[in-house]
This record gives C-alpha cells, sequence and structure tokens, in this order.
C-alpha cells in the first residue's frame, strides 16, 4: 500500500470512528438511528484506484437493528465492538504508515 | 470528534442532576411556585440532520464537522403526573379536608434512570478515551 492508500485508509478509519462516537452519544436519543458508513465499498474504491483524491464516505443508516419504543434503535454491544476495532484499524494503519516512512529514512541513510 | 462525547456528558450529567433532584425533593410539599414539587424529565435530542439530507448533501466531509451527532438537551419538561394525597391533618400544607399533596416520584424509577444516565456517562467517558488514544497515534507517526 502506498501512502496515499494509508492515507486514505486512515481518514475512511477516523470517519467512521467519528459515526460510532455519535452513535454512543446518541445512545439516549428518542428516535436516533444508527449510522455507519459502507468501509469495504469506500476501500475497494480506494484500491481499485477509482477515486482520485479524497475518498467521502456517505453515511447511512444501519439496516435490521431492533428499534426500542422510543424509536431509538443504538445497539450498545455493536458500537462497544466497532469502537474497539476501529481503534485496532487506526492502529494497524500507523504503523503501516510509520514503516512506510522508516523505509524512505533507511533509503536515504544508507545512501550516505 | 471530542466535542461530540462531551455534549454526550454534559447532557448524560444534566440528566443525572435532575434525577437527584427528583429524588431529593421526593416528599417536598411546599415550592414558590405553590403546591407540592413536581418530578421534571429531560429531553434530549440530537443536531444530526437527517440521513436524508446527508445523503443529498453527499457525505461527511461536505457538512460541517462539529455539527454531526451532538446531542442536546432541548427542555426539562414537569411530569403532568397529579400529586399523591395523604391524609395527615396536622401537616401544615395540608388542605381543608386534612389531605398534604405529595410528588407523584417514585424512588425506584428514578432509581433506574440514574443508573441510566451513570452508564451512558461511563460508555461515553470512554469514547473520548478511545478518540484520545487516536489522536495520540496519529501523532506517533511524527516520531
Amino acid at each position: 500500500m502506498s501512502i496515499q492508500m494509508l492515507e486514505q485508509y486512515l481518514n475512511l478509519t477516523s470517519d467512521r470512528e467519528q459515526l460510532v462516537v455519535a452513535n454512543m452519544a446518541n445512545v439516549d436519543t428518542p428516535g436516533y438511528h444508527t449510522r455507519d458508513i459502507d468501509f469495504q465499498g469506500a476501500m475497494r474504491r480506494v484500491v481499485n484506484g477509482s477515486v482520485s483524491g479524497d475518498v467521502t464516505p456517505v453515511a447511512l443508516q444501519v439496516a435490521g437493528l431492533p428499534e426500542r419504543p422510543d424509536g431509538n434503535n443504538v445497539n450498545l454491544d455493536r458500537e462497544g465492538l466497532m469502537l474497539s476495532e476501529v481503534q485496532m484499524q487506526y492502529q494497524i494503519g500507523v504503523q503501516l504508515l510509520k514503516g512506510e516512512f522508516h523505509d524512505i529514512l533507511t533509503a536515504i541513510n544508507e545512501g550516505k | 470528534m471530542l466535542e461530540v462525547s462531551g455534549s454526550a456528558l454534559s447532557a448524560e450529567r444534566l440528566r443525572a442532576e435532575v434525577v437527584a433532584a427528583n429524588i431529593a425533593n421526593a416528599e417536598s410539599t411546599h415550592t414558590p411556585e405553590g403546591g407540592a414539587f413536581r418530578r421534571k424529565e429531560v429531553v434530549f435530542s440530537t443536531s444530526s440532520p437527517s440521513s436524508f439530507q446527508m445523503l443529498l448533501t453527499g457525505g461527511l466531509h461536505h457538512l460541517p464537522q462539529k455539527a454531526a451527532g451532538m446531542v442536546r438537551i432541548t427542555k426539562v419538561v414537569e411530569d403532568k403526573t397529579p400529586p399523591v394525597m395523604r391524609y395527615e391533618p396536622g401537616h401544615p400544607d395540608a388542605n381543608k379536608d386534612g389531605y398534604v399533596a405529595y410528588p407523584a416520584i417514585n424512588p425506584v424509577e428514578e432509581m433506574v434512570d440514574l443508573m441510566g444516565a451513570v452508564r451512558a456517562y461511563q460508555l461515553n467517558a470512554s469514547a473520548v478515551n478511545a478518540s484520545k488514544q487516536m489522536i495520540q497515534q496519529s501523532l506517533d507517526i511524527l516520531k
């Protein structure tokens, strides 16, 4: 993966984290529906090179979650799991990006 | 990204404070407005636009970032349940028949509400920690 791809990956992951955090924040808001992005679809577009520049994911309502009587369908277990997943994904992205920069640094230093 | 969790933290804190006021005033028969204390409840709402608007605007990056999903307490409403009448002729707030109006507050209901507020507060506090860790990690790229 190139640095540009990793940048997009980190952007998507942090967008997703923002949505998970917003879902958690609205756990008691009547009528609120869980939102998420199509992460795999957006990432596929990045890898295929079909988007130039920033990917703009669309926030969609998550289907298939049972709704409480107040119209809210935030599932705490789902959000908790998603939060740790997103955190780890972000960590992977950061480590890979550091690796890329490290490679460049090695190339610079070994040339001396 | 920390503002969203922060707004939820302050909303849940206010909810806990309102519940605490309800429990504290469960036996208050006298208020400046007259009559027994009225149970109060908070109304939460989200400041995010509907998903339809979101689809139209074409995604997160076109929206003002801080507007997405913030929680607000729009109002604090009074419970309309009529007060409970207890026969206490010696009470200074008793009416002419000897009945005193006590607030219709169920301590169990209030405790459950309080637990819900505390749990939601903890949840959002851990979301703040997660966000902080991610910011810290991106700062580590510089190292």
